[in-house]
């Protein structure tokens, strides 16, 4: 009986998994947007890449939401420029009380929102105010923490009140989330802007007009928009996950441009670099890769076996071999391209011979026949923990290790997962590790308040200096301050002192690459590291 | 037995094995040395204070007992609840049925392809072994059994995507889409199940019924269509819906190298990010894709040979 079946079974069985592949590809009629893209044709239209999708687009919300597209439709009141100077944006000017917990925006006239609604004091509290409902979710930035209330002056005028002076409010405020603004119809109801969005409505230059989630979003320009319109009309933006596809595809022709930190390897871009078809660039040091050496550690808490450290390094050779030249030697913990930094320390050289002099004179012994120092009875053994899905971070931690193995000290490097690498540094467990600090536009005040605050993995780092306790007097009354003559001369003192110490190695400074078709020009990086490039684009 | 009566039988059996993939899921998720909490912030650019985090885990439930955490995720897959993302706050069912077309459309269209290839190319180097035909299969075979995955799929953009421009390199859309992608997943497929099926034509050609019928005069094509591949294919049916359970769970690699918006990408950055819900919501999915493509099989089995009998299968 089954036997009989059997023959009007299969065809059947062939019938059904046929129409199921016709109706599941029925799914997805639409062909990805500029597939076929001619990039040497059309500069009016470009494809990038983005390695995951861009999220519903909310400017006050995190993950999914990428931080570039939020730049792309949502905008400051103030703007951040090329060396941290802070320029008006979308209020045109402003007032800070002399007790400096005071500051009064007065917005520009004439702006819309994409959808045509005025964006004016109101939509400006009403986003404060949604923003402030989930106050400890935004608290990593310290304006966050501080802004008790705004308050609407006039139709044009807003005033927010702060519990306390907090010098960089401006420079938070410049940042691409949370505190750009979302125009009324955006809004949901109860205004909980962080769990949910109706529709991603801005002033920026650009406004989402087709997205399809996983695959590509589509950004025309906004017609609305106050400023000078882009020169492109549209920014289609790929989702591909996996970097070496995104330089296929860009060799292709099916992207016109790569850009953003990780894009792509350092190898695809020297080698695309190479062949002299494309543009390439590199942007100005956008953060620093630092190693950390903990002195909470008894062996680390010697101020003479860190500097030995970073003498045995050779950082000019780690940083061109390892990364081509596409990152720049670091002498000291930031670049001079931050506000208040203009640092003039000395380096901390390569020498092996001051290396071991240091060791040395700390009572580290390399004993005849030995390739370990000792002391007391105990080696001179340190680990490394690295984010094992970093190829940079495996390939410089080995570098580390043959280097430092050359002065006596023994370094056992250990790969973990980017989470349980976040974990050990907030809970101070390591001895040694690469740390990145937030870069621009959020330093210097993040990273001295790093130093300061427990729990982020770097003042634990520092907790046997001998001056923590004056480092963090000064931090806290370098954050607090009115006069900037004094918070100049506190800066350099606070980062020549962190720069003595040594607990904080500066490799690199890390630079934002761009691999582009010859066919766009005016291709520049923004002075924010989060912020998008396409503005200028031709 | 009615075969109704066993159907039901073996998709009741699916619930107690479901639970202990949950119960297991839930283990390993526990055992590792991240919470969920960090992960979030860590994906958003975050540094955390402690006063955020336990925030954070209390809004995900994370400061109750585990036991609590576990029965309250049990009771609501048992409403067809699979929670609400970590990550992206919204529900996890919304956010892998938007992926699962995806994920079963190459699933699909690599089974079938690797059916068509995997039979033609079986058949055609048995019936002429040692020739050309079955050195060219068993090359092929070497070449898909060792190659890794994301290796061939680079591999096959470079060749048909920019060399050749043939086809895109990445995306979803058009069937031109779908071929790189279903090739990458088939190759190491066909070189499996087509020596596979050759083997078992040629075992089945050494059997007395093949001599019988070529005494009889019966067409040798005849022999082979009618008689032959009816029973060598038998293993092929096995191994294929045994596969089609891993293929629709194991397309992570190519939806990753192919930017294939199926739900494997989905799970890898669920695992990175420790979002629970997404995770228990793709493990029971697998388990029960696993679990319905082995009955699948074995009723396939029983229409296509008759000697395996229901009674056998329910006694065993």
């Amino acid at each position: 009986m089954i036997r009989k079946k059997s023959t009007r079974f299969l065809p059947k069985i062939a019938v059904l998994l046929a129409l199921l592949i016709t109706v599941l590809g029925c799914a997805n009629p639409k062909p990805a947007a500029n597939d076929k893209a001619a990039p040497t044709q059309k500069p009016k239209e470009i494809t990038v890449s983005w390695m995951r999708d861009l999220g519903p687009s909310n400017p006050h919300a995190y993950y999914p939401n990428q931080l570039f597209s939020q730049s792309m439709i949502y905008e400051p009141l103030v703007s951040y420029n090329e060396g941290g100077e802070l320029k008006p944006y979308l209020a045109e000017s402003w007032n800070i009380s002399t007790d400096g917990k005071e500051y009064t925006f007065k917005l520009r006239k004439n702006i819309k929102f994409s959808d045509g609604s005025s964006f004016n004091a109101a939509i400006v509290k009403r986003n404060f105010d949604a923003i402030l409902k989930n106050k400890s979710t935004h608290s990593w930035l310290g304006i966050a923490k501080v802004l008790e209330k705004t308050e609407i002056v006039d139709e044009q005028t807003i005033k927010l009140t702060l519990s306390e002076p907090y010098y960089p409010t401006l420079q938070d405020l410049a940042t691409v989330r949370p505190f750009r603004f979302l125009g009324e119809a955006g809004f949901p109801e109860g205004d909980d802007t962080l769990k949910d969005l109706k529709a991603p409505i801005g002033t920026g230059p650009w406004m989402i007009t087709e997205y399809k989630q996983d695959q590509y979003t589509v950004f025309t320009r906004n017609p609305n928009y106050w400023g000078e319109q882009p020169k492109v009309d549209k920014v289609t933006v790929k989702i591909i996950p996996d970097s070496e596809t995104r330089v296929l595809a860009f060799e292709k022709g099916e992207l016109d441009m790569i850009f953003g930190e990780g894009a792509i390897s350092l190898d695809a871009y020297k080698q695309l670099q190479s062949t002299g078809k494309y543009g390439t660039a590199l942007s100005d040091p956008v953060g620093t890769r630092n190693m950390l050496l903990n002195s909470s550690n008894e062996k680390l808490a010697d101020q003479r076996v860190r500097l030995a450290l970073q003498h045995g390094l050779n950082k000019q050779s780690i940083v061109d071999g390892i990364t081509g030249g596409v990152e720049q030697k670091a002498d000291s913990l930031l670049s001079n391209n931050y506000p208040y930094v203009d640092l003039k320390v000395n380096p901390v050289d390569y020498s092996t011979a001051k290396a071991m002099a240091y060791l040395d004179d700390a009572g580290w012994k390399l004993a005849p026949g030995q390739t370990i120092r000792e002391k007391d009875g105990k080696k001179l053994e340190l680990e490394l923990v690295y984010d094992k899905t970093d190829p940079i971070q495996k390939v410089m931690g080995e570098a580390v290790q043959a280097a430092w193995g050359e002065i006596g000290v023994k370094l056992n490097i250990a790969g973990v997962e980017l989470t349980t690498a976040t974990k050990l540094l907030r809970e101070g467990k390591f001895d040694v590790r690469f740390w990145f600090n937030s870069g621009v536009p959020y330093d210097p005040h993040t990273l001295i308040n790093a130093v300061k605050e427990p729990s982020f993995g770097v003042a634990e780092a520092h907790s046997r200096i001998p001056m923590k306790q004056e480092l963090d007097r000064k931090i806290q009354t370098v954050l607090a301050s009115t006069n900037e003559v004094e918070r100049k001369k506190l800066y350099t003192e606070i980062l020549t002192t962190l720069h003595e110490q040594s607990v904080i190695v500066p490799i690199s400074y890390i630079k934002q690459t761009v691999v582009y078709n010859k066919s766009l020009s005016n291709v520049t990086f923004p002075a924010s590291r989060w912020d998008h490039p396409f503005n200028g684009i031709k | 037995m009615e075969l109704s009566s066993y159907i039901g039988k073996r998709l009741l059996a699916i619930i107690p094995l479901v639970i202990f993939a949950t119960l297991l899921t839930f283990i390993l998720i526990q055992l590792s040395p991240v919470d969920p909490a960090e992960a979030y912030f860590s994906a958003s650019h975050i540094q955390p204070t402690e006063e955020l985090l336990a925030e954070k885990r209390h809004e995900l439930g994370l400061d109750q007992p585990l036991y609590v955490q576990y029965l309250h995720s049990l009771a609501q897959i048992a409403r067809l609840d699979f929670g609400t993302s970590y990550l992206s706050n919204k529900p996890v069912w919304d956010e892998v049925t938007l992926r699962l077309p995806a994920t079963l459309q190459l699933a699909f269209t690599s089974i079938i392809l690797t059916i068509i290839v995997s039979i033609g190319l079986g058949y055609l180097s048995a019936v002429y072994s040692h020739s050309w035909v079955d050195y060219f299969s068993k090359a092929l075979s070497f070449f898909g059994a060792s190659i890794p995955q994301f290796w061939l799929g680079y591999l096959l953009i470079f060749f048909f995507a920019v060399q050749l421009d043939w086809l895109p390199v990445n995306g979803m859309g058009s069937w031109k889409h779908l071929v790189l992608p279903s090739l990458t997943l088939s190759l190491a497929l066909i070189a499996v199940y087509s020596r596979l099926l050759r083997a078992s034509i040629l075992e089945q050609l050494q059997e007395v019924y093949v001599l019988y019928a070529r005494t009889r005069g019966i067409h040798e094509k005849v022999i082979m269509l009618k008689h032959v591949m009816k029973i060598a294919i038998s293993p092929v049916i096995t191994g294929l819906g045994m596969n089609f359970g891993k293929l629709l769970t194991g397309t992570i690699i190519v939806e990753q190298v192919f930017s294939w918006p199926g739900i494997g990408r989905y799970f890898i950055e669920a695992i990175f990010n420790r979002d629970i819900p997404v995770v228990q919501c793709y493990v029971l999915l697998a388990a029960c894709a696993f679990l319905l493509c082995n009955l699948i099989v074995d009723i396939v089995q029983m229409y296509m040979d008759p000697r395996i009998s229901l009674k056998g299968r329910t006694d065993s």
